[in-house]
């Protein structure tokens, strides 16, 4: 009786999978173990790592292609982030630190310079990278599909909660873990009285023609708004910038959300007194109104003033709510003298009225769409405009669903490139491994070195790495000391470092960690003046410019730790710190200001000799110590010791490095042995009784 | 007369026992008669009434004869009554006798002490000369108390204002003695903390413990009332000696000028041992350098002398680069030069201690400069020479794979060029590969390829460590090359490497060839020992393994491998079953014979390493260097059984243990004895641990010990062997190493 029900089921079952979606029918759902919302940038980054870890995921997209933001904006179709394609090097990861637009993959070619040779590519060539992309690499994209509403499953599945997802269909996708990569696309916008007459940057006309001889305000100092501001600047007769913060320069602060120098042409105008200009000022106090009719009356009076009225009709002026308030009582509309600043301040700045008032303040993430089961709370910093995340990108109080890229900067606002496709193709790699631990018990991946090969993997990622020297201070490589060898961890979230062992599924042991970071220095100096920059290695931790920084633990920072740490550092006080100088070329590899400095610091934490001998130097170590130096261990008495030949023997001998005399026997009585390391030598002798 | 008095005193000895230490004491003994008397001349009296002594009397006892020298200084007189042997009305009775002292000023009790108070000879003097100086100390406790003494003084006199956290200490002795000499000349004020401390900067006054402060009233102008007087701290601890030069620097000038060299300026500064720092000004600049030396001075004041040089006198012969320089205190000390650019730096030079060590952290960064790994350095110092990389073929992501498979053999380098040990090794590959070319070998392909710019390459080939050699044959897995990073060793790894491994041979003169013959000969130079692999059939289990092993031992010796009946033959020469390997070692060298019960290509591998390993372990590596090598582990054996029953007997902590071990290894050599390789007994105990390079040093003999040092090293061996016991080595000096097992050649 039962078994052709089944069949009969199961021949259904194999029927609805084979129509496609559409055939569904309106209430029937569709269950992943990842939904990624939203086919931009980060939602494709993300789509590859789950491809590549062959997870059942999909990419849902409202649009019918990729990255549709960038169909619209930039408005006028520049992008500001480098695509540089000559770097005189070969090597791909370094590559990648100048190129500022392409995401991960581990095809060599599958970069945006396929699509656009120029150095600031034009906006359209992005999507058309994107479904580049989704193409060569297979992704998941199911595009049209508009999800309006996002809500926590009620029923507790052993699994977790798990987010229940709803189109403009009603259909709905179920998933066990929800990955929110929608990006910005709501205009931050300010209420102020007027704020009707203001027009939006997502909507200005780009025509510059269209500003022919126009006197234009343009609320906010961003990048948008100077970009608004460089396309007119040939036809507006009048450029002003409004906003409360003065301008910050991304060349001065190191931070590519400030203003590149790419769209800051008008400082030039504004600097040499050619009609445009910056003003700072509070949004929430000013007003915006339009001389309106009135003056048409007064105007046929007073004939004289004919000409001028004319002029002024229609035109907006720039007032404060506070003088609107005290004309009589709540009859705004009609504007008097009174009501605008020039009547009582006659140097008024913004006293001459504007053609056009645009407003180009930003964007903000999109929260209507959750619902109160699923939404994140909104940021602390950034003005609240984006969702409040851990360090590890989940979303606080919403367990399975993490955010990505640019709605995920509030984690590094205003300091590090997590709001940027080159800085947050990282932190979606380092979701995807916190991902693979915690639904696949994969831990992250590492590489044991042997320590003395510690020094040069150090040098390899400090020359190299991207993900750190893009994502300076956020993400770090830690290193797991564990004795003779250690365990090395690419770029780990450093905020989460208070949870490493349950966000990476590696161990701690006694012998610490260290953790390799590129930052900027501390001290704010002059970008361009004199002693900008430090070039004498025993002042590394002056350097200004981004260089590597290694510091070192005993054990993890704790959560508090982490909370008190000293301002603008990335990570809490460590036993031991290491600053690598800063260098001009980015090229950390000088035997004396680069490499020795950092053996010492390295022997200063290990307790060991890091240092590299010839044969014959291993060979009377070995005779006369009972534990030789740890480069003639792991190599000489492995039969891998270093030859030299004649020419370098000669130069170690004239050196007074290597050991020809009759007297030195061991390395406390070794002339040539720093001293520095006989207690660090005493240590290691100890920690054998101890052992044994 | 002498020995009278005496007498007397070792009378009083014995009666009471209140010994004196020396007859020089000033501690008067009254009588009562004598008392009175005294207390008529108008002289201070310090005097103490006591009765019987008990210990803590006779330590204040003690510390009252002490002050008794110390205060005849200031006019006072110290002195005890035995109210045992004298009555004295109101201070030889009463309930508090014993516990009391009395200041006595013409006939009147100014102030009495309990013993408690005045326990030693600084609170005796401090407390004696605060009291007697009570109306010229003024003591003072808030901010408004410190400003009606300074508008008092104002214009009239110099404040010093005293600060000790308790009184009756050194400092407070200190200061009161100051103030008895000085007490005309300066108002002195006493605080013992509070809100004026605050007035004076000190933040945290609680740590403070005592404290000098000048203030300058004196010059201050009258009218400005609400304004306290400027103030300069004494910067160091409070003595008498400290609180004397500080009170003379406060008097000498603030600025002194001078048109003569600074060695010859001669200062009240370098009395006090207080150094001096010279300012150079020029003639137009004078106005302006004196507001400098004016600023500067204020700021060092107490602490550093300044001198403005006139420049243009002719006396005066600076070079024109410098602009200040400094002469620290004590005879014949150098003046030094130096370029101020601002007065900061100034300040740093004499911040913490007076004698600014510059000079010597220079040296210290100096050394640092200094590269001190050997391999590091020598690549450094050849810098200057470019590699002649022609030999070898560079690399790239490109070329990579073609490349490793157009050769028959292509060994590759992998290196980055930050690593000195990569770079030292680059020159031996260099060679090696030369040398190839010389001996017209075509099939080998030596390349490098710079993991520093094709990362990706060495990502996919798992390149974990710097420098890396790898042999690449096409179709085959690459094989990594392990022996030294030198050029001998290299080319053998490459010649050997060419040949087939295992060598199939089919008949017994075959065999016989290969273990000694024409074959042997063959490649003896490279090969000086050869491996055979005895099996019944090719039909053996074995057989796979062993061709697997031979594999991995390609380019480390040459194996070869004989499956027949007639193997027979060879095993029942050398009485052993088979399957079994032979290792030869020539003709002349004997043919040992192993049976092989191995299932593993990894174990059969380490196995036949082990055979390889020559009764003299010490191999000549390189030509240049004896090399060390893993030791037979049956050998280690017998010691890792020895210690573990030894473990299992004592049932001790580890570290006695290791004690134990110590003095059993120390009563086999009976002499100074090291145990060599305690490393290697560390590792056979401790299981759990990695073990990196378990090593025993081989069993060497002194000919061959001190062959080593004599024709295969340029330098000499640090010990010369005189000769062997029975398991130790007898060296000239220091050492005697002892060997943990059994002389093979014994």
């Amino acid at each position: 009786m039962d078994s052709p029900i089944l069949l009969l089921l199961a021949l259904l079952v194999a029927l609805v999978q084979c129509f496609p979606d559409d055939y569904h029918s309106h209430n029937s759902t569709r269950h992943h173990d990842y939904c990624v919302l939203g086919a931009g940038p980060a939602g494709l980054q993300m789509g590859h790592f789950l491809s590549k870890s062959q997870r059942d995921y999909i990419i849902l997209e409202r649009n019918s292609g990729p990255g549709s933001f960038f169909n619209i904006y930039p408005r006028h179709r520049k992008l500001i982030s480098i695509n540089k394609i000559y770097t005189g090097r070969r090597n791909r990861e370094f590559n990648l630190r100048h190129d500022w637009n392409s995401l991960l993959s581990d095809r060599p070619d599958l970069l945006l310079q396929r699509v656009s040779r120029e150095l600031y590519p034009d906006a359209d060539s992005f999507p058309r990278y994107l479904s580049m992309y989704v193409k060569e690499l297979g992704l998941k994209v199911q595009y049209g599909v508009d999800i309006g509403k996002i809500r926590a499953s009620e029923t507790e599945s052993p699994r977790g909660r798990g987010y229940i997802l709803t189109d403009q269909r009603g259909l709905d996708y179920t998933c066990r873990v929800l990955l929110v990569s929608t990006g910005l696309w709501d205009p931050q916008k300010v209420q102020f009285e007027g704020s009707d007459l203001v027009e939006g940057y997502e909507s200005i006309p780009v025509d510059p023609e269209e500003y022919k001889d126009q006197a234009v305000l343009i609320l906010g100092k961003g990048n948008s708004a100077f970009e608004t501001a460089q396309s007119i600047l040939g036809r507006a007769s009048r450029i002003h910038l409004y906003s409360p913060s003065p301008v910050r320069l991304a060349w001065q602060t190191h931070y590519v959300g400030d203003l590149r120098a790419v769209n800051n042409e008008l400082l030039d105008t504004y600097q040499l007194k050619s009609l445009d200009g910056l003003v700072e000022g509070g949004l929430e106090d000013i007003a915006i109104v339009r001389n309106g009719e009135d003056e048409k009356k007064r105007s046929g009076r007073k004939k004289k003033c004919r000409s001028s009225g004319k002029e002024k009709r229609g035109k907006l002026f720039l007032t404060l709510s506070e003088l609107l308030d005290s004309s009589d009582g709540k009859n705004s509309s009609k504007v008097t003298a009174t009501n605008l600043p020039v009547y009582h301040n006659d140097n008024f700045s913004l006293r001459q009225p504007y053609d056009r008032v645009i407003r180009c303040l930003g964007f903000r993430f999109n929260f209507s769409i959750f619902d109160g089961s699923a939404r994140p709370p909104s940021s602390e910093g950034a003005r609240g405009r984006l969702p409040g995340v851990t360090a590890w990108y989940e979303g606080r109080g919403t367990p399975d669903l993490f955010v990505l890229g640019t709605a995920a900067h509030s984690r590094d606002y205003r300091s590090s490139a997590g709001g940027f496709v080159h800085g947050f193709r990282y932190t979606v790699r380092a979701v995807h491994r916190v991902l693979e631990l915690r639904y696949h018990s994969n831990s992250w991946p590492s590489i044991k070195l042997s320590i003395s090969q510690l020094q040069s993997w150090l040098l390899r990622r400090v020359n190299e790495a991207s993900g750190p020297y893009q994502m300076f201070g956020v993400l770090g490589d830690i290193i797991l000391l564990r004795g003779s060898h250690c365990e090395y961890l690419e770029e780990f979230p450093l905020q989460a470092l208070p949870q490493f062992s349950s966000l990476s599924g590696h161990q701690l042991s006694k012998h610490g960690l260290l953790v390799l970071v590129l930052q900027y220095g501390l001290n704010r100096t002059d970008s361009l003046g004199p002693g900008r920059a430090e070039s004498e290695w025993t002042r590394a931790w002056r350097s200004n410019f981004l260089h590597p920084v290694l510091y070192y633990y005993d054990k993890l920072p704790t959560e508090r730790d982490m909370r008190h740490r000293p301002v603008g550092w990335p990570l809490p006080r460590p036993k031991a710190v290491h600053h690598m100088i800063e260098d001009f070329l980015t090229e950390w590899d000088g035997p004396i200001s680069h490499s020795q400095p950092l053996r010492r610091f390295l022997e200063h934490c290990l307790h060991t000799d890091l240092r590299a001998f010839y044969a014959e130097s291993c060979f009377r170590f070995s005779l006369t110590n009972r534990k030789p130096p740890l480069f003639c261990r792991q190599g000489y008495l492995r039969k891998h010791g270093v030859v030299r030949n004649r020419q370098l023997w000669q130069h170690a001998h004239e050196a007074g490095l290597m050991p020809g005399g009759q007297d030195s026997a061991s390395p406390d009585t070794d002339p040539a042995f720093p001293d520095y390391l006989t207690r660090a030598g005493a240590s290691v002798s100890s920690a054998i009784n101890l052992d044994f | 007369m002498a020995w009278f008095i005496c007498v007397v005193i070792l009378l009083l000895c014995s009666k009471s026992e209140l010994c004196t230490t020396g007859n020089a004491s000033k501690l008067i003994e009254h009588t009562a008669a004598h008392f009175f008397e005294k207390m008529q001349s108008g002289k201070m009296y310090f005097i103490y009434f006591g009765k019987q002594v008990n210990p803590t009397i006779g330590l204040f006892i003690e510390q009252l004869e002490k002050s008794a020298d110390v205060l005849e200084d200031y006019g006072i007189s110290v002195a005890k009554v035995n109210c045992t042997n004298e009555h004295i009305a109101k201070y030889c009775t009463g309930e508090k006798l014993m516990k009391k002292v009395y200041l006595f000023r013409g006939g009147n009790v100014l102030k009495s002490f309990d013993t408690d108070t005045v326990f030693d000879v600084n609170a005796i003097v401090s407390h004696v000369l605060f009291t007697v100086l009570f109306d010229e100390v003024r003591y003072v406790h808030t901010i408004a108390e410190l400003q009606s003494v300074e508008r008092a003084a104002k214009g009239k006199a110099d404040i010093v204002l005293g600060h000790v956290q308790v009184l009756g200490l050194p400092e407070h002795r200190a200061l009161m003695e100051t103030a008895f000499v000085y007490g005309v000349k300066y108002q002195f004020v006493l605080t013992t903390g509070g809100p004026v401390l605050t007035n004076m900067g000190v933040e945290d006054i609680s740590s403070l413990t005592a404290g000098l402060w000048f203030l300058h009233c004196k010059g201050a102008s009258q009218s400005q009332h609400s304004d306290s007087c400027p103030h300069t701290a004494l910067r160091r601890a409070l003595t008498t000696l400290h609180i004397y030069t500080f009170l003379q620097l406060m008097e000498a000038p603030l600025v002194s000028e001078a048109s003569v060299e600074p060695s010859e300026v001669n200062m009240v500064h370098s009395h006090l041992q207080v150094p001096l720092l010279f300012l150079f000004s020029q003639p137009h600049t004078v106005a302006l350098d004196r507001v400098t030396a004016q600023t500067l001075a204020w700021r060092l004041r107490g602490q550093v002398g300044l001198v403005l040089i006139h420049r243009e006198s002719p006396d005066v012969k600076i070079p024109l680069e410098y602009n200040a320089a400094y002469r620290l205190p004590g005879e014949g000390s150098e003046v030094k030069y130096l370029i101020l650019n601002n007065l900061e730096e100034v300040i740093d030079l004499f911040r913490d201690e007076s004698t600014p060590e510059e000079e010597e952290d220079d040296d210290n960064w100096a050394t640092l400069d200094v590269l001190d790994d050997e391999v590091a350095e020598s690549v450094y110092r050849d810098r200057g020479q470019s590699l002649d990389m022609d030999a070898v073929t560079e690399l790239t992501a490109d070329t990579f794979h073609s490349a490793v498979a157009e050769s028959d053999y292509t060994v590759v380098l992998f290196y980055v060029k930050w690593d000195a040990v990569s770079m030292a090794f680059m020159q031996s590959y260099i060679e090696v590969s030369e040398s190839l070319e010389d001996a017209d070998v075509s099939d080998v392909e030596l390349a490098v390829l710079d993991c520093g710019e094709w990362t990706d390459v060495c990502s996919a080939q798992k390149i974990r460590s710097f420098p890396t050699v790898r042999l690449y044959r096409p179709q085959e897995p690459s094989q990594p090359y392990q022996g030294m990073l030198g050029t001998e060793s290299l080319n053998r790894f490459i010649m050997l490497s060419r040949l087939v491994s295992p060598v199939l041979l089919s008949s017994p003169d075959e065999v016989t060839s290969f273990l000694e013959g024409d074959m042997y000969q063959r490649h003896a130079a490279i090969a000086p020992v050869t491996v055979l692999g005895l099996f019944s059939s090719t039909a053996d289990a074995g057989v796979p393994v062993f061709k697997e092993a031979a594999k991995a031992l390609r380019g480390e010796t040459m194996v070869g491998l004989f499956a027949d009946r007639q193997a027979e033959i060879w095993a029942v020469e050398y009485s052993v079953t088979l399957p079994a390997i032979l290792v030869s070692r020539g003709p002349t060298g004997q043919t040992e014979a192993h049976s092989l019960n191995l299932s593993m290509p990894d174990q059969l591998v380490t196995h036949i390493q082990r055979a390889l390993l020559d009764t003299f372990a010490t191999v000549i590596d390189g030509g240049h260097s004896a090399h060390l090598m893993k030791v037979h582990m049956d050998q280690i054996q017998t010691l890792k059984t020895e210690i573990e029953s030894l473990k299992a007997h004592q049932q001790k902590e580890k570290h006695y243990l290791r004690a134990e071990i110590q003095a059993t290894a120390d009563a086999l050599v009976q002499s100074q004895a090291a145990l060599m390789e305690s490393r290697a007994v560390n590792d056979t105990v401790e299981e759990g641990e990695e073990r990196d390079g378990v090593t025993i040093h081989a069993r060497h003999t002194c000919e061959l010990w001190n062959s080593t040092s004599d024709r295969q090293t340029q330098h000499t061996l640090p010990f010369k062997c005189l000769g062997s016991l029975k398991n130790v080595l007898v060296f000239e000096r220091k050492a005697i190493f002892l060997c943990p097992f059994k002389m093979a050649s014994n």
